[in-house]
């Protein structure tokens, strides 16, 4: 038996008059995941993001959420998910408590003490009971994230939409979130968030995908996604004793080996090879009996892959 | 599936049950807050008491009124209050209130709940000025007593209150339109409080010219059919006297009693407010109003235009000058052909701006028309539904300028043919003229609009609708020899083509002779210029169309 994905995203693209914020975007999500969504300001995620909360229609394209059309079932499409809007906004003439009991009356949830007890269940869940007497517009900005996050998650949604949830958090915060999200995800619930905090999406989601200027350009687990930038690359540094200059030639010939350059006693080269030809590498130059005394191996973070990335479109 | 994920059974709160309405609750929740309320309660208390006790005294102990007429001495003072604090004080708070919600950006959460679009209008409508509600009804103690001691009839204050209370659902409702499609607040607050300015001045003056109905989107009549019950006797007895010799208002000739017709014309708007909403609530990129409901919409109102001026005209009712003759005794009046002239080019003005309004409502723009296209694609369709907001608004234009031409044609009929102008006629060539001018001006905008989007039309209106009236102006009040030269200019502008086209094809009137020469030829020649660019502009218009067309099918194409 196939299992549908929970979401299911086809040719995607949303234009603002002449301006493309996302182009031809196919993306699947299965359930139970925790997906990331990367990129730059501007790199489409919240265009994206609206799309799936049927916030805004698409100029082309399908969005499948759970085997629900979300342009054409609306109303379905907004029971099956939570969305928490990026800079999370609360009404500013509200106590904590309030909103969360006007949202869970409008999602219908049982009967008034079911309500309550939904929302105190969702305050404990974000850590914030204490503060359900308190006006929303006197919360910091964590305690603001949290609070919107409580709202998202009243109605139980299946899917969960989560744009910058974890900006304006405290690195304590950010791990409750992450835990939580985990949570949620083991509960069966698929939550798609986004972040230009890359190493906090890393660290939190089962698989992400990358996007910039509106274009997808990898998705997968990190490594998979790593090497679909075409980015699977590490800084190499060669400590020999003897013959230096030597040791450079040779290397300078292999394929994998670029931006070489001799400091001293060291041998720094770029290497795009595999981690196979990385020990060929190493055996050969032993082999050529140069006096090899340390190897070391550099890989460019994440966050300078996807920085270089949008670099080099930005240029583009 | 995990039973903690599920999707809730979907509970539809029933859209009449405004008390059970979650956004209404929430409003109750954060406008009734004890502090503020009673700092509001405090003041509309202290104000209104003042009002009513001192119009009190004043007829008890300064004028020798009956203790009971000293009792009706305040309704009106209370009737004012009661009206600033809802209709503007409300209205304000309601496009404000909007506004605001999309400022925070707290919009989105209302969008995403699951209740009907309805419910969720009917829950901003009564919520967010229910604050002033609570303020009118802190006031009501005074107006109670003042109606019972001042012994006014229920039939007097009854209809009086009713059209009061749709007024305010009216003003609520451009506000909450204007906070819906204005997402800038302080623009949303300043146009939705200009606009219940201009019901209350600018409009009530076009009723004065012959376009009764809009004296109707107000209190006013029902006000004034009120007045003798609600003045101390001797008072009320004198505005009685008076308004029988006003005209009385009928619609075709029916009689219907002012507080029904007022209910009935603020009926129509409110429900056309509402759709507007609802349909905005639905989908953000929804157009504000259906082609079928636009279109039923202008006929409706050119139904109401003709249907009350048109009783009006045998007894004169309906002239200008009427009243103020009235007021001068002149008992040999009888109205001024240029009147009947300038009246006849009005009407067709102000349905030539409701043409561009619903034109400007129904018409899609480029990105509407992709995603048209994009879901006839899907659903395997070759052509736009007819009645799908992508789908052109070309028919549905031209069939709202036909009605207004028509309504124009037949309002100019009565008004030439009447027993004041014996001996005229209005051949059916006036009828052919009023066509074209409807047709060249609502297809040209709808053309410009559909083609090339409202940056270029908004340029338009500057340039070619508004500039050349002030350079005429200038030129017309700087020296006579030029009036001839302003009235080429004037031509330009499509809002002069109905005067133009009253003063060229009535022939009860002359032209005064500087402008006998220039402003028919200035008619003739600019209606055969905007003739020719509205067929340029159709012509651009189906091209563009079908560019969308072939590149939104062409993008399918490619993405399967």
């Amino acid at each position: 038996m196939t299992i549908n994905p929970a979401i299911d995203i086809r040719s995607l693209r949303v234009d603002y008059g002449n301006f493309v914020a996302v182009d031809d975007l196919t993306l699947t999500v299965p359930p139970g995941e925790v997906f990331g969504l990367v990129g730059p300001n501007g790199a489409g995620k919240t265009s994206t993001f609206r799309v799936l909360t049927t916030l805004m229609e698409p100029t082309y394209g399908e969005v499948i959420l759970c085997g629900v059309d979300v342009i054409e079932d609306i109303e379905t499409a907004r029971r099956i998910v939570g969305y928490m809007p990026d800079l999370a906004p609360v009404p500013s003439d509200l106590k904590v408590g309030e909103f969360l009991e006007f949202h869970a009356a409008a999602y219908g949830l049982g009967t008034r003490a079911q309500r309550r007890e939904r929302v105190a269940e969702c305050l404990e869940e974000v850590a914030l009971t204490d503060q359900r007497g308190s006006w929303c517009k006197a919360l910091s900005r964590g305690q603001t994230q949290r609070v919107v996050l409580a709202k998202t998650l009243l109605h139980r949604p299946r899917i969960l939409i989560l744009d910058e949830p974890a900006s304006g958090l405290d690195p304590l915060a950010r791990r409750d979130l992450r835990q939580a999200l985990r949570k949620l995800a083991d509960t069966g619930a698929t939550v798609f968030v986004s972040s230009h905090i890359l190493s906090e999406l890393a660290e939190m989601c089962s698989s992400l995908c990358v996007m910039n200027r509106g274009k997808l350009l990898a998705s997968g687990t990190v490594q998979e996604v790593r090497d679909q930038l075409g980015r699977n690359e590490r800084t190499l540094t060669v400590s020999l004793l003897n013959r230096q200059q030597e040791a450079a030639d040779w290397l300078e010939s292999r394929a994998s080996v670029h931006d070489l350059r001799v400091s001293g006693q060291q041998v720094v080269f770029g290497f795009t090879g595999t981690d196979d030809d990385q020990a060929d590498l190493m055996e050969g130059l032993i082999q050529r009996g140069l006096r090899v005394r340390a190897f070391e191996e550099k890989r460019s973070s994440f966050e300078d892959i996807l920085v270089e990335v949008a670099e080099s479109n930005r240029n583009a | 599936m995990n039973p903690e994920i599920s999707t809730h059974p979907a509970t539809r709160h029933p859209s009449w049950k405004i008390w059970a309405n979650p956004i209404f609750r929430r409003y109750c929740r954060s406008r009734l807050r004890p502090r503020g309320l009673g700092v509001a309660l405090l003041i509309t208390v202290l104000i209104a008491g003042f009002i009513f006790f001192l119009s009190r005294a004043i007829g008890t102990h300064r004028t020798s009124l009956s203790l009971l007429d000293a009792e009706r001495g305040s309704l009106i003072p209370l009737l004012v209050l009661q009206a600033l604090i809802l209709f503007v004080l409300g209205t304000a708070q309601v496009s404000g209130g909007m506004t605001a919600e999309t400022d925070e950006g707290v919009i989105d959460y209302q969008r995403l709940i699951p209740m009907s679009p309805i419910s969720k209008v009917l829950g901003y409508l009564f919520g967010l000025p229910i604050r002033e509600y609570a303020m009118v009804f802190a006031t009501l103690p005074f107006t109670a007593w003042a109606l019972w001691k001042g012994e006014v009839a229920s039939n007097i204050w009854a209809p009086l209150y009713a059209v009061f209370f749709t007024s305010a659902l009216t003003y609520h409702l451009t506000g909450l339109v204007t906070g819906t499609v204005v997402r800038n607040r302080r623009w949303a607050f300043l146009v939705s409080i200009g606009l219940v300015f201009c019901l209350y001045t600018v409009i009530p003056q076009m009723a004065r010219f012959g376009l009764v109905f809009f004296k109707y989107l107000t209190i006013t009549p029902v006000f004034e059919e009120s007045l003798p019950g609600l003045l101390p006797r001797t008072a009320g007895a004198i505005v009685a006297t008076g308004q029988k010799l006003a005209p009385e208002v009928k619609f075709f000739n029916l009689g219907f009693p002012e507080a029904v017709f007022t209910a009935f014309c603020q009926g129509g708007l409110i429900l056309t407010f509402i759709i507007m909403l609802c349909r905005r609530w639905r989908r953000t990129e929804s157009l504000l109003l259906g082609k079928i409901w636009a279109t039923g919409f202008f006929i409706w109102v050119q139904l109401l235009l003709l249907g009350n001026a048109l009783p009006l005209i045998e007894p004169g009712n309906l002239f200008p000058s009427r009243e103020m003759s009235r007021r001068i005794m002149d008992t040999d009046w009888a109205p001024q052909a240029l009147e009947a002239v300038g009246m006849s080019g009005l009407y067709g003005l102000v349905t030539l701006l409701l043409l561009f309004a619903m034109t400007n409502i129904i018409t899609p723009s480029a990105e509407i028309q992709i995603r048209g296209w994009r879901r006839v694609c899907k659903e395997g369709g070759s052509s736009l539904p007819i009645l799908a907001d992508a789908a052109t608004a070309f028919g549905w234009v031209f069939i709202m300028a036909l009605a207004g031409a028509g309504g124009w044609y037949v309002f100019t009929q009565s008004l030439v043919e009447s027993r004041w102008f014996p001996g005229y006629e209005v051949p059916l060539s006036v009828l052919e003229w009023c066509t074209v001018v409807m047709l060249t001006g609502g297809l040209g905008f709808h053309a410009l609009l559909e083609a090339k989007g409202g940056r270029t039309v908004g340029m338009a209106i500057i340039f070619v609708g508004i500039v050349p009236l002030m350079i005429g102006a200038v030129l017309s009040v700087s020296s006579d020899r030029l009036i001839p030269a302003a009235s080429w200019l004037f031509g330009i502008s499509p809002a002069s083509a109905p005067l133009y086209a009253s003063a060229t094809l009535l022939s009860i009137s002359e032209l005064p002779q500087n402008l006998a020469r220039s402003l028919p030829r200035a008619f003739y020649f600019w209606q055969t210029v905007s003739a020719i660019s509205t067929v340029w502009l159709i012509i651009r218009l189906r091209i563009a169309r079908k560019l969308i067309a072939e590149s939104a099918i062409i993008r399918d194409t490619t993405a399967k």
